[in-house]
């Protein structure tokens, strides 16, 4: 009894910072950066021909190519070569992307955070609203108000993304012309501190508008129907029974449980999330990695391509694991699972 | 303190509750029971202002009446004045908060008090009842069962309630948690109105001092609970009690035919009810008072069928019989034990008309009886000893079966045909032709003595004597001719006098026991309480010798002084 009490202040340490699901996701990482790194080995050929493409090695010098054969240790053995691989992507070298003569990381650099911003204020914003939605909706079951939630956000969750990104375009920027048709930022203004956040925000408007739309359904159903569930429960009872108003009720026994699987609904989710973000913004022409991924394919700028692709899964693999520590915070049953 | 008056809940069009009257004072512990969808828990919750139906009469409470009070003001009273522990533990705390936050809440939404008073309060709690403030601070999936029942007992006590319900508190407990459980619910229902809510007899025996049993929505009978629990009055009170064993329950277990139907007219328990009459399907039996215990039927209780008193026989200048009390009621098993020659047989012979006897008198079912008719016949009916004897050789199975439609004078043959069939389904033998046109020699002995129960059943009597109906069958038919017995007494209320010499046997089928030596009734009670404490020496001799003890020699009690016979209270 006495050792295990000496034990437990650095399991729960250890646990609370690397929690059992840490070794899957570190598995499921080099999983994706040795398949980023065999693919084009393994492609018919020269591996810089696979690398760079056709199109590339055209236009290539002996000079440049030998500095590539270097730099990625061709000429030496598959070790070598992943060892270097490696040490590249620690040092942040994600190769040279010819369509825009930079560095990949620092085209990636300039575009990420645009989306970042967008896909994470979508998210946070449809997740608080589907579930304060969800919350009320689930609790007066059957009225009105439910009824009519339930259509409208069903109809709007039911279009695809880039088509509310388009209908929102049309009316707000083309027909009413209230709001700026594309881009992230209002070109060479010149905007300073709080009159550029606004400029971004305006920007930001309409293509976040039109992701929340579409994320909310599924959030608010979900929550909804665990809501349902959830008042059902003995320990609802209990709690009317020791004279809880409502908004006891409602918010911190049924809502706080009906978080759970809102939780890992929203971990789930965001793959799908990301790929939304990618069409919105190619919509609204906005300056994210959607965009950016959208030229590199129209100018086949595979290491730019590759590199996209690994960023985007690291971030959904971290996204991921913050919603899984997240959700160890929340219910206490995972949290002394193991 | 707690009235009420002319309960009634209803979902939709099902009455659950129909017509509750209770009246419970501060310091009172009322047990409710009754089988699941009677109403207990819609009864419980709609106290607390928390069943969902709609409802009509009055609750009052504090000399407020909860039905008509506003719901801001009713979820001020809940878990303030009044607090309810519910069934099924597992789930009944919030899986994702530390008890002790969930107990302070319950102090924080009545009170103006600190977060940090609260949880001090909550922690003060949990250690009355039995949790450290270790414990305190763990979530609900991490206490066993007991200890989520303990948590639930803090959080109903923690604001000192005037009226406690309990739903089920002890359903899923091992035994001695449960024990641990019960001594901690008999001191916080000290001084509170408490309504436990349970079909755990034990429960309520060990917690309440009030019972009441409540069926499709109305209460059928109350009273104390100790009383009511050893001499139930009402048929179903005494099916309840039959289907639920104790530790000293020696018959086998009987259930209650049918199953519970809400929303018959008359008394909501005509249809499983073996004693019913007309009226009892047409009309709501009142509430009525009988000897401090409170019954709703139309006959009062459980009908006495025969009642026997004074009866002597002498047999050339000698005692057979002297002086004979005994009452038998519906639906029970009344053993007759003694040994051979001490008047037994005497005595069922005599009910049956086959003896004259000198002095005594006999009423059945209220009136008494003058002379043996056919319809006495058609209500007493008898099974002897040897099967093979008492079924003519010269009868097939048919007429054995017909022979008392006969001699009643059923003339259609049809209907003779239709009845024998009938009772020998009930006995568990084939109808077929084949096995119709058979002779007893032909049968087995256990068959044989199946055609003598079909026969004496073939009337419909309510009362059957059975004397030594299994002594010449080898075991295992033995135990299925009695599995049948009972069954059929359970469906027809049968009132049974099983004549025996054979205590083991008399002590798994009998609800009573009758002991006689020399003519008299030397003891007479409810079988396990006659079994476990005999107190006339020939009963302890009898039990011992069953017991396979052989110390004491007849001699001995023959030179014994003759004690009184004991006659304890009625049992069933």
């Amino acid at each position: 009894m006495e050792q295990k009490r000496e034990h437990s202040f650095w399991k729960i340490l250890g646990k609370n910072l690397f929690p059992a699901s840490l070794q899957s996701y570190l598995i499921a990482l080099g999983a994706i950066f040795s398949l980023n790194f065999i693919l084009p080995r393994l492609m018919p050929g020269d591996p810089l021909h696979a690398i760079y493409g056709d199109e590339a090695l055209v236009a290539m010098t002996d000079e440049m190519e030998a500095q590539l054969i270097r730099q990625f240790s061709l000429d030496k053995s598959w070790w070598d070569q992943m060892l270097a691989y490696i040490m590249g992507l620690l040092q942040g070298d994600l190769g040279f992307s010819y369509y825009y003569r930079e560095q990949v990381s620092q085209v990636i650099l300039g575009a990420l955070p645009w989306t970042l911003l967008l896909a994470g204020l979508a998210l946070v914003i449809a997740t608080a609203i589907g579930i304060i939605l969800g919350i009320e909706s689930g609790f007066c079951r059957g009225s009105s108000l439910d009824r009519g939630l339930v259509a409208s956000l069903m109809f709007l969750g039911g279009f695809p993304d880039f088509f509310i990104g388009i209908l929102l375009l049309l009316i707000f920027a083309v027909s009413l012309d209230i709001m700026p048709l594309s881009g992230a930022t209002s070109p060479y203004a010149g905007y300073e501190g709080l009159a550029y956040m606004l400029d971004v925000l305006k920007h930001l408007a309409l293509p976040l508008a039109s992701m929340v739309l579409v994320q909310l359904g599924g959030i608010f159903l979900l929550t909804r129907n665990t809501m349902v569930t959830l008042l059902g429960e003995s320990f609802i009872l209990t709690a009317r029974a020791k004279g809880c108003p409502e908004s006891y009720i409602k918010y911190s026994h049924a809502g706080r449980n009906s978080l759970l699987p809102v939780t890992t609904a929203t971990g789930m989710h965001i793959p799908h999330l990301i790929t939304g973000a990618l069409f919105i913004e190619i919509v609204f022409s906005y300056p994210g990695i959607g965009s950016l991924l959208n030229t590199a394919i129209a100018a086949r700028d595979y290491p730019l391509i590759q590199g996209i692709l690994l960023i985007v899964t690291v971030t959904v693999l971290s996204a991921n694991y913050l919603v899984d520590l997240l959700y160890m915070r929340l219910d206490p049953r995972v949290r002394y699972a193991h | 303190m707690l009235s009420i008056r002319d309960l009634k809940i209803s979902f939709g069009k099902t009455q659950i509750l129909s017509g509750i009257d209770l009246d419970l004072e501060k310091g009172e512990c009322l047990a409710l029971v009754g089988e699941s969808g009677a109403g207990k828990t819609t009864l419980g919750l709609s106290i607390m202002g928390l069943a969902r139906g709609s409802a009509t009469g009055e609750i009052s409470f504090q000399k407020k009446n909860l039905l008509a009070l506003p719901e801001d003001e009713l979820r001020q009273l809940r878990g303030r004045e009044m607090a309810m522990v519910f069934q099924n533990v597992e789930d009944a705390l919030d899986p994702v908060q530390r008890i002790a936050d969930q107990i302070a809440e319950a102090i924080t939404v009545h009170r103006c008090i600190s977060a940090k008073n609260a949880g001090d309060m909550a922690l003060r709690h949990l250690l009355s009842v039995g949790l450290n403030g270790e414990k305190a601070r763990l979530y609900p999936h991490q206490l066993s069962g007991g200890e989520k029942q303990r948590v639930l007992i803090a959080m109903a006590l923690v604001n000192d309630p005037d009226l406690l319900i309990l739903d089920e508190p002890t359903a899923s407990l091992d035994a001695l948690t449960k024990a641990d459980i019960i001594r901690l619910f008999r001191s916080a229902i000290l001084g509170r109105i408490c309504i436990v809510i349970t079909h755990d007899i034990s429960l309520a025996a060990a917690l309440a001092d009030k019972m009441a049993v409540l069926y499709a929505g109305r209460i059928v009978e109350m009273g104390r609970a100790e009383s009511l629990i050893r001499d139930p009055h009402h048929p179903y009170t005494r099916g309840l009690i039959r289907s639920y064993p104790d530790m000293t329950t020696t018959k086998d277990l009987q259930g209650i035919p049918g199953r519970l139907v809400h929303g018959l007219s008359g008394c909501p328990f005509h249809g499983r009810c073996t004693q019913r009459i007309d009226i009892c399907s047409r009309q709501i039996p009142k509430q009525r008072e009988l000897d401090g215990r409170i019954i709703a039927c139309h006959r009062g209780g459980i009908v006495p069928l025969l009642e026997i008193s004074g009866l002597s026989h002498t047999f050339q200048a000698n005692y057979v019989l002297r002086d004979v009390f005994l009452t038998l009621y519906e639906g029970e098993t009344l053993a007759l034990v003694g040994e051979s020659g001490s008047g037994k047989s005497t005595l069922s012979k005599t009910i049956m008309g086959l003896h004259e006897p000198d002095r005594g008198q006999f009423i059945l079912e209220g009136c008494s009886v003058i002379k043996r008719d056919a319809a006495f016949y058609s209500r007493v009916q008898m099974i002897f000893q040897n099967p093979k004897e008492s079924v003519s050789h010269r009868m097939n199975v048919l007429d054995a079966v017909q022979e008392p439609l006969l001699v009643q004078r059923e003339s259609s043959y049809e209907a003779r045909l239709g009845r024998a069939k009938e009772v020998l389904d009930l006995v568990e033998l084939p109808v077929d032709d084949d096995f119709l046109k058979r002779y007893p020699h032909q049968l087995s002995g256990g068959e044989v003595q199946r055609v003598a129960i079909a026969r004496a059943l073939a009337l419909g009597p309510k009362l059957l004597i059975a004397d030594e109906p299994t002594s010449a069958l080898d075991p295992s038919v033995q135990a299925k001719i009695l599995k049948l017995l009972m069954n059929l007494q359970e469906k027809m209320g049968l009132a049974m006098l099983f004549v025996t010499h054979d205590i083991a046997l008399a002590r798994k089928v009998s609800d009573r026991m009758a002991v006689m030596h020399k003519g008299r009734i030397v003891e007479e009670g409810a079988t396990n309480e006659v079994l476990i404490h005999p107190r006339h020496p020939y009963t302890r001799r009898l039990v011992d010798c069953a017991l396979g003890r052989y110390g004491m020699e007849n001699a001995e009690i023959e030179m014994m002084v003759e004690p009184e016979p004991v006659v304890l209270e009625k049992y069933c």
